[in-house]
């Protein structure tokens, strides 16, 4: 079968493309097989959804050739791809939510009767899951399924269409850690069975895990491809960022007084259900405490309490010694606690402001902004500015909104701006998610500097090797609870990802 | 994108061009193209005016002489830009928060109700009773808002439609007044309230104005230094941005939404009493109010909440309902002049879109010359 298995699928001959004046692609060079899996990696805009989209028929190439299964191809739509066999599953999802898997999968489907009934259809659909062996309850509406089960949907949809390659646009970003294995599983299976699978991703461990050969993308060229066996992360990682940045943390015990104590917190989420179960908790100056836990456990609720944006049921909470528990949003900040929002464009910016307006969200009232009711505009554009340098965001302006940025930049201006208002403790909620390893880097350092500065700083994050590079001590959370705390010097992934599944540490040992 | 974007990007999708966001809206640019808009929309008019027979440059000359002329001309528009103004500038208050205030009609009536029932029962000095009519209806109208300010504010109750149905009850309000407890009986003609014995001073040299003109400059004034210079302006702007992000800086954002809701009531209530304070409108009837809620709301929208553009507005839209009063009496006909109207205003509309997004070439648009953002943009749709 190795004849079979060497044939290439897709070739991407010298593609290049420019947005704007500014190259994503130049001259990319692009070879995938049939029945492999290939890793398509890269920091964000290096280029990976670029080629993809050109090779899905979304764009046109300004230049270079697209050569399917031998025959070279001139994509004017998706609709054409598809006939040729490629298929899109992007970022976000394309579903009707109101009607049922059997109807999205056949939507826009030529081969779907044109009467037929609601049976028949989930009939048909069944019968094309099992020869997928993917499966899904086609008579579920979408709205109620889990994002991996959507994302099944949106497999099989494309699928249906006859593609034989498929490309997934980073497909673990909304997944959890299980469906993602899921995915894997997924993938795997269909790549055994003759089809392409490129994998778009900046993960690394998820490269390894999945992939048979890899490419990696740097600033729209291609830098390698190769088989996947034999590659370390640090290499790829080198590949992608061009220069071997490993942050190097070193992890402390600090005795000092507690800058933050939660005593027998607990609290509701939006829904008026208890979100947080009795938690205890202490982060003292100087150090960081991260809390590991698998999305939707309780985080956002820890995070929103501490910063007086919830409201508590029982339980204390002291800063610096001062009981927090029924103060204000205002009189919180004030005491020194800044607050990286979980969901930083809903609840951290006003895209519609300007970047000015943007870089004092958090601290226009304070004397160094407001005098009475007067708010010293020359103040507020002179500290946008030295903000803006420092946090490195590019901007034309201090005066163009807040949602021309691109996301890494909001990210890196939301994080910076935080950090100055945090003398006494960081709250940072999921402070790298969706960064590249360049600007998650940035990030990290501004919050590594904070500690080091003194700050406390409760980490939060669904990244367990973030969590355990960043801490010098790690609480699992799970349920609303916290199921242990460990040292960073004696924490071990195996345990902790046992506790973040819900196995107490007994049953774990 | 605004309605009136988003049917202009849909006219546009079929043909080679589309709507591109400038990065930044500059003040000068919005009022240009705004300019623009209103003469290139008589342009129009005027070509379909000499299409249909009709000699359009005298009917211009006639509208020009009409409002600029002469001192009768200045005047009426003056008297009809200050209920619009008024009504615009409590409109635009709250556009900034991005609550829309449809029923400034209704509180421009309750701020003039309240102002005659002040009038016609209280003895006095008349400089006191006219403070006392002005403080009357500042209330009134903040009053008229109230309950769809709480609602809004605590239970999060859609204003639009409760602001509006106020009007209709403001509007049996005063006509129960003029026909029933405040009734003139002397007057058996008109049915309208008694007259309030007082009015404002004139403006030097005019022969209707009052000094009430002065109070939408003011207003006007006092807003745009609050929203440059205050913090208040930025903690409206931060709620109008995004209620989430204001509560995350610490902003009271549901008191901060029932204070402005009951200023914008409080505005357009002093419009009230400004109206029944000028000499000859000194009583109420049914048809005290000329629908001015309704041309403050175009107003406000069309000037895009700033509020400068309201009275540069407000006085052109009087102008314009001035002029084609004077062509009425001319015999062109009132369909013609709604029709012109309408026109105008459209033309207003495009350059309100022209002042935020550009109109560019699909295909050219991929190689125009970047600018930083769009720079720092296309990686977001390029590659990440």
């Amino acid at each position: 079968m190795t004849g079979e298995s060497t044939r290439l699928s897709v070739e991407a001959r010298g593609i290049s493309k420019a947005f704007g004046g500014v190259a994503a692609l130049d001259a990319v060079d692009f070879e995938v097989r049939w029945s492999e899996v290939h890793a398509l990696v890269g920091e964000n805009g290096a280029g990976k959804t670029t080629l993809c989209n050109i090779l899905a028929g979304i764009y046109r190439a300004d230049a270079g050739q697209v050569i399917v299964d031998g025959t070279e191809r001139d994509f004017r739509s998706p609709a054409h791809a598809i006939d040729a066999g490629i298929g899109m599953v992007h970022q976000h999802f394309r579903l009707v939510e109101p009607m049922t898997v059997s109807e999205n999968i056949h939507l826009g489907w030529p081969e779907t009767p044109g009467v037929v009934s609601q049976r028949a259809l989930n009939e048909r659909t069944e019968q094309f899951m099992g020869e997928m062996g993917l499966h899904v309850d086609p008579t579920a509406k979408i709205w109620q399924l889990s994002v991996g089960e959507q994302q099944r949907v949106e497999i099989l949809r494309v699928l249906a269409r006859g593609a034989r390659v498929l490309i997934l646009d980073e497909p673990t970003a909304v997944l959890t850690a299980k469906e993602a294995e899921d995915l894997f599983a997924v993938v795997r299976e269909l790549a055994a069975s003759g089809l392409s699978v490129i994998f778009i991703t900046h993960k690394l461990r998820e490269v390894l895990a999945v992939s048979d050969r890899l490419t990696v993308l740097r600033h729209g060229i291609r830098e390698i491809t190769r088989p996947t066996e034999g590659a370390t992360a640090s290499e790829i990682a080198r590949l992608m960022t061009g220069e071997e940045r490993v942050l190097n943390v070193e992890h402390r015990v600090v005795t000092g007084d507690p800058a933050l104590e939660l005593r027998g917190v607990s609290a509701l989420n939006d829904r008026g259900i208890t979100a947080l179960h009795d938690v205890d908790l202490t982060v003292r100056s100087g150090e960081i405490l991260g809390i590991a836990g698998v999305s939707g456990n309780g985080q956002t609720e820890l995070a929103e309490v501490i910063c007086a944006l919830r409201g508590l049921e029982s339980g204390s909470i002291t800063v610096d010694g001062a009981d927090v528990g029924s103060m204000s949003v205002r009189a919180v900040t004030d005491m020194g606690v800044g607050h990286i929002p979980e969901d930083r464009i809903g609840m951290g910016m006003v895209l519609s402001a300007p970047v000015k307006d943007n870089a004092v969200l958090h601290n226009y009232w304070t004397e160094q902004f407001s005098q009475g009711l007067n708010l010293n505009r020359q103040g507020v554009i002179d500290f946008a500015k030295r903000l803006v340098e420092a946090a490195r965001v590019q901007t034309r302006s201090v005066f163009a909104t807040a949602g021309q940025l691109s996301g890494g930049n909001q990210q890196r201006l939301v994080a910076r701006r935080e950090a100055l208002v945090a003398d006494q403790l960081l709250v940072a909620a999921h402070p790298t998610r969706g960064l590249d390893v360049n600007a998650a880097q940035e990030v990290r350092s501004t919050i590594l500097d904070k500690r080091d500065s003194g700050c406390a700083v409760l980490l939060i994050s669904d990244d367990l090797d973030e969590v355990l590079l960043m801490s010098d001590r790690i609480a699992v959370i799970y349920e609303g609870r916290i199921m242990g705390v460990f040292d960073a010097a004696d924490a071990d992934r195996e345990p902790i990802g046992l506790l973040m599944g819900g196995h107490s540490s007994t049953e774990a040992a | 994108m605004t309605p009136l974007a988003s049917i202009a990007s849909a006219v546009l999708s079929v043909t080679p061009w589309r709507l591109e966001r400038r990065l930044e809206v500059d003040a000068r640019r919005a009022a240009l193209t705004r300019i623009g808009g209103a003469v290139g929309a008589m342009i129009v008019v005027g070509i379909l005016l000499l299409l249909t027979g009709r000699n359009a440059f005298w009917i211009f000359w006639q509208a020009l002489d009409a409002v600029f002329g002469r001192q009768r001309g200045i005047e009426g528009v003056a008297l009809r830009a200050i209920p619009i103004l008024m009504t615009a500038l409590g409109v635009a208050l709250s556009l900034r928060m991005k609550v829309w205030n449809i029923g400034s009609d209704g509180q421009f009536l309750m701020g003039a109700l309240a102002a005659v029932g002040v009038g016609i029962h209280l003895d006095g000095p008349g400089w006191l009773v006219l403070i006392l009519m002005a403080v009357a209806a500042t209330l009134a109208g903040a009053a008229w808002i109230l309950v769809p300010a709480l609602a809004r504010a605590y239970w999060d109750v859609n204003e639009i439609i409760t602001t509006l149905l106020l009007n209709f009850v403001a509007l049996q309000l005063v006509t129960w007044s003029a026909l029933g407890f405040w009734r003139d009986k002397a007057a058996a003609v008109i049915q309208s309230t008694r007259e309030v014995p007082f009015t404002l001073p004139g403006i030097p040299g005019a022969n209707s104005v009052t000094i009430a003109l002065l109070v939408p400059l003011v207003i006007a004034a006092i807003l745009w230094w609050v929203f440059r210079s205050t913090t208040i302006g930025y903690e409206i702007d931060t709620i109008g941005g995004n209620p989430r992000a204001a509560g995350f800086a610490g902003i009271a954002v549901r008191r901060r939404i029932l204070v402005v809701m009951l200023f914008t009531g409080a505005i357009a209530g002093l419009g009230g009493m400004l109206q029944l304070s000028a000499p000859g409108a000194q009583a109420m009837n049914a048809g005290f109010s000329a629908q001015f809620g309704l041309s403050g709301f175009i107003v406000a929208a069309l000037a895009g909440a700033a509020f400068w553009g309201v009275i540069g507005g407000g006085l052109f839209i009087a102008s314009m309902f001035y002029a084609g009063i004077v062509l009425q009496t001319k015999g062109l006909s009132v369909y013609i002049i709604f029709a012109i109207y309408g026109v105008i205003l459209t033309g207003i509309a495009l350059g309100e879109i022209a002042a935020r997004y550009r109109v560019v070439r699909r295909e050219a648009a991929d190689e125009s010359e970047a600018t930083a953002g769009e720079e720092a943009a296309a990686p977001q749709g390029a590659g990440s």
